[in-house]
């Protein structure tokens, strides 16, 4: 062997996974209806590379996701990066050569993104996401859409039991926006709003000199949480007329998902701060029963694409296809339906082409098993059927009802019968 | 009522935490506890609690095998997980302090090199220290961190102080308190929105119960 034990060649970086058999199947499978699904929807595929100048995907970024960023450099010295997200790329390449096609612009998108962190709860470095972003539409219907497409994404899935916690950070920054904070007291702001943590929230809140009203409404925001009664509440606290225009444009989202049927999946959740940095409206969560983690988040992001040029509101979402792994259980089948011993007859490889045409699985031998040793493998692999060419048109067919002979033409309408 | 499952922390944490559930209504049978038994129902059935380690608690409730937890604030913030925090219970009162020998409250510490700090809580500190400017070796212990500088392990130590008895026992002082804990109440994000009402349900017995007792106090 030409590598010792403890050498890296044999080994994979902490955080990423090799995926194959089953796993990587109900991967397709999952791509495959997602696909379907954004498509239906009338969302078009954008592609868009793996990695880019560090600066473009750091547009708007957190600090936190900044150091999460996998760096490198070009041999110019260009700061490069390997994309944590594809919204942001999704948002140059609208702000930089779209600006003058026909809006909205609706796209899809699959792909691997990446992500230093440390591997757990959900978390990998490596990991599928599928999303879609709607650009060029400011209003709420486009809010709805992107929702409601979450909702028949999931439900696609065969995911039943799930939930959208759908915020407003448009609110918690209106009620901010008398206090003059500088970004780093927001941030820290956020943070504990989001761990609902009020002695915390209190200190800080006395900390930052925010009193009164303001004081009031935000100690409020993590209990704000539930269906329409939320809106009236949020309403009465707030402490000026961009919050409360918030609080109508959240209203306005949740009866158009009404009108789309799905209000029953949407809890209003004003208590949803966390959120990329980009997000400047609606956002999301979607929670699975049976998961500890959320599979789905989004939201509206409209200072995003202005800075690469045009100036374009937006909303998207994207799911974590590993996470939605974890919560479907999808029935894929990866075995052989046909398996052929390989022999030298114009007229064997004619009745594989034909099962193949017919949309089957068929796998032809290329190791020159005779009969036994093939039937032994059939069963490893689990093969629905095995044929084996015995001379003179006469084959084998071998399957779990047993052994027996048949004639080319009995066999060809016997493939016929099988479904794929 | 949907089944809920409650991850406490063995050790001092783990009666007053069973007292406190037992005081809104959830008591369990004294032969649930008394045993060796990590897993056990409340009277009622509405509530599972399991035993974990104090460290372990944010880790089950984060992945979700518990919905709520109880823990030190301590460590929760030393295991930086991710979780609601919804409530402080107001027992188990503790600091967490630099300490070291009497004569290392006059020293300098952001001047001085290979300073050694012997805790359980290296994440804390390290984050402590680099807030501070100060250069320093951070050793972690699992146990008995007041030896460290007894043998010359460490310079210094962090560790969690109630009454001050175990430093002055072994020759050592407060220099600075890097935080105030109590137990807190932890919740999974997710169960928080899947399973609101009766979250909220126990959520809200809690807060009032502690501040019944908080009442209490203050009167006596």
């Amino acid at each position: 062997m030409a590598f010792a034990e403890s050498s890296l060649a044999r080994q994979l970086p902490h955080g990423l996974t090799d995926m194959f058999f089953e796993q990587a199947a109900i991967k397709t499978w999952l791509e495959a209806v997602l696909q379907d699904v954004f498509r239906r929807w009338g969302y078009n595929r954008i592609i868009l590379p793996t990695f880019e100048y560090y600066d473009a995907l750091a547009t708007n970024a957190s600090p936190q996701l900044q150091e999460e960023m996998y760096r490198l450099f070009d041999r110019e010295g260009h700061i490069l990066a390997l994309r944590p997200d594809m919204t942001v790329q999704a948002a140059r390449v609208a702000g930089t050569k779209l600006y003058d096609q026909p809006l909205p612009l609706r796209f899809y998108y699959i792909g691997s993104v990446f992500r230093y962190e440390e591997p757990q709860a959900g978390r990998r470095r490596e990991f599928t996401q599928a999303g879609v972003e709607l650009m060029g539409a400011a209003g709420p219907e486009a809010d709805a859409e992107v929702l409601a497409l979450a909702v028949a994404a999931l439900q696609a899935l065969n995911i039943t039991r799930f939930q959208l916690n759908v915020g407003q950070v448009a609110f918690l920054q209106a009620i901010l926006s008398d206090a003059h904070l500088d970004n780093g007291a927001l941030r820290r702001l956020e943070q504990v709003i989001d761990r609902k943590n009020d002695v915390e929230l209190q200190r800080t809140l006395a900390e930052l000199g925010i009193g009164g009203g303001a004081a009031r409404a935000i100690r409020a925001i993590p209990h704000l949480c539930g269906d329409e009664g939320v809106l009236e509440e949020a309403r009465r606290l707030s402490t000026n007329a961009s919050a409360r225009r918030a609080i109508e444009r959240l209203g306005q989202v949740y009866e158009l998902l009404r009108l789309e049927g799905v209000a029953e999946h949407v809890i209003l959740d004003l208590g949803e701060v966390r959120r990329m940095a980009y997000y400047t409206g609606i956002t999301f969560h979607a929670y699975v029963a049976g998961l500890g983690f959320h599979v789905c988040n989004g939201g509206r992001y409209d200072g995003l694409v202005a800075n690469f040029g045009a100036d374009m509101p937006a909303v998207g979402f994207a799911l974590g296809l590993e996470r939605a792994m974890l919560v479907t259980h999808p029935q894929v089948d990866i075995a052989p339906q046909l398996l052929m011993r390989g022999c030298a007859h114009a007229e064997c490889r004619a009745l594989a082409a034909l099962a193949r045409s017919r949309g089957l699985r068929v796998e032809v031998d290329v190791l020159g098993r005779d009969e036994e040793a093939l039937i032994a493998y059939a069963q490893a692999r689990k093969a629905h059927h095995l044929v084996s060419c015995r001379g003179g048109s006469v084959y084998l067919l071998h399957d779990s009802s047993g052994s027996r002979e048949l004639g080319r033409e009995e066999l060809e309408k016997e493939i016929r019968s099988w479904s794929c | 009522m949907e089944l809920l499952t409650v991850a406490l922390p063995k050790g001092r944490m783990q009666d007053p935490a069973l007292a406190l559930f037992g005081a809104i209504g959830y008591t369990v049978s004294e032969e649930a506890t008394s045993g060796r038994k990590l897993l056990f129902e409340d009277l009622s059935g509405r509530l599972r609690f399991i035993l974990a380690k104090p460290a372990d608690v944010p880790i089950y409730v984060e992945y979700g095998a518990a919905d709520l937890g109880i823990v030190g604030e301590d460590v929760l913030r030393e295991s930086g997980r991710d979780l609601y925090e919804p409530l402080g219970l107001g027992f188990s009162r503790c600091r967490l302090v630099l300490a070291g020998p009497p004569e290392a409250k006059e020293r300098v510490l952001r001047l001085e090199i290979g300073l050694r700090v012997a805790s359980k809580y290296p994440k804390l500190v390290r984050e402590y220290f680099q807030r501070r400017g100060i250069s320093a070796e951070i050793i972690p212990l699992s146990g008995s961190v007041e030896l460290a500088p007894a043998v010359g392990l460490a310079d210094l130590l962090v560790d969690l102080v109630d009454t001050g008895r175990t430093l002055r026992e072994n020759g050592l002082v407060e220099i600075e308190t890097l935080m105030e804990s109590q137990a807190m109440l932890v919740v999974n994000r997710a169960s928080h929105k899947l399973k609101f009402e009766p979250i909220r349900e126990i959520i809200n017995k809690l807060a009032a119960e502690v501040a019944r007792r908080e009442h209490e106090g203050e009167r006596r």
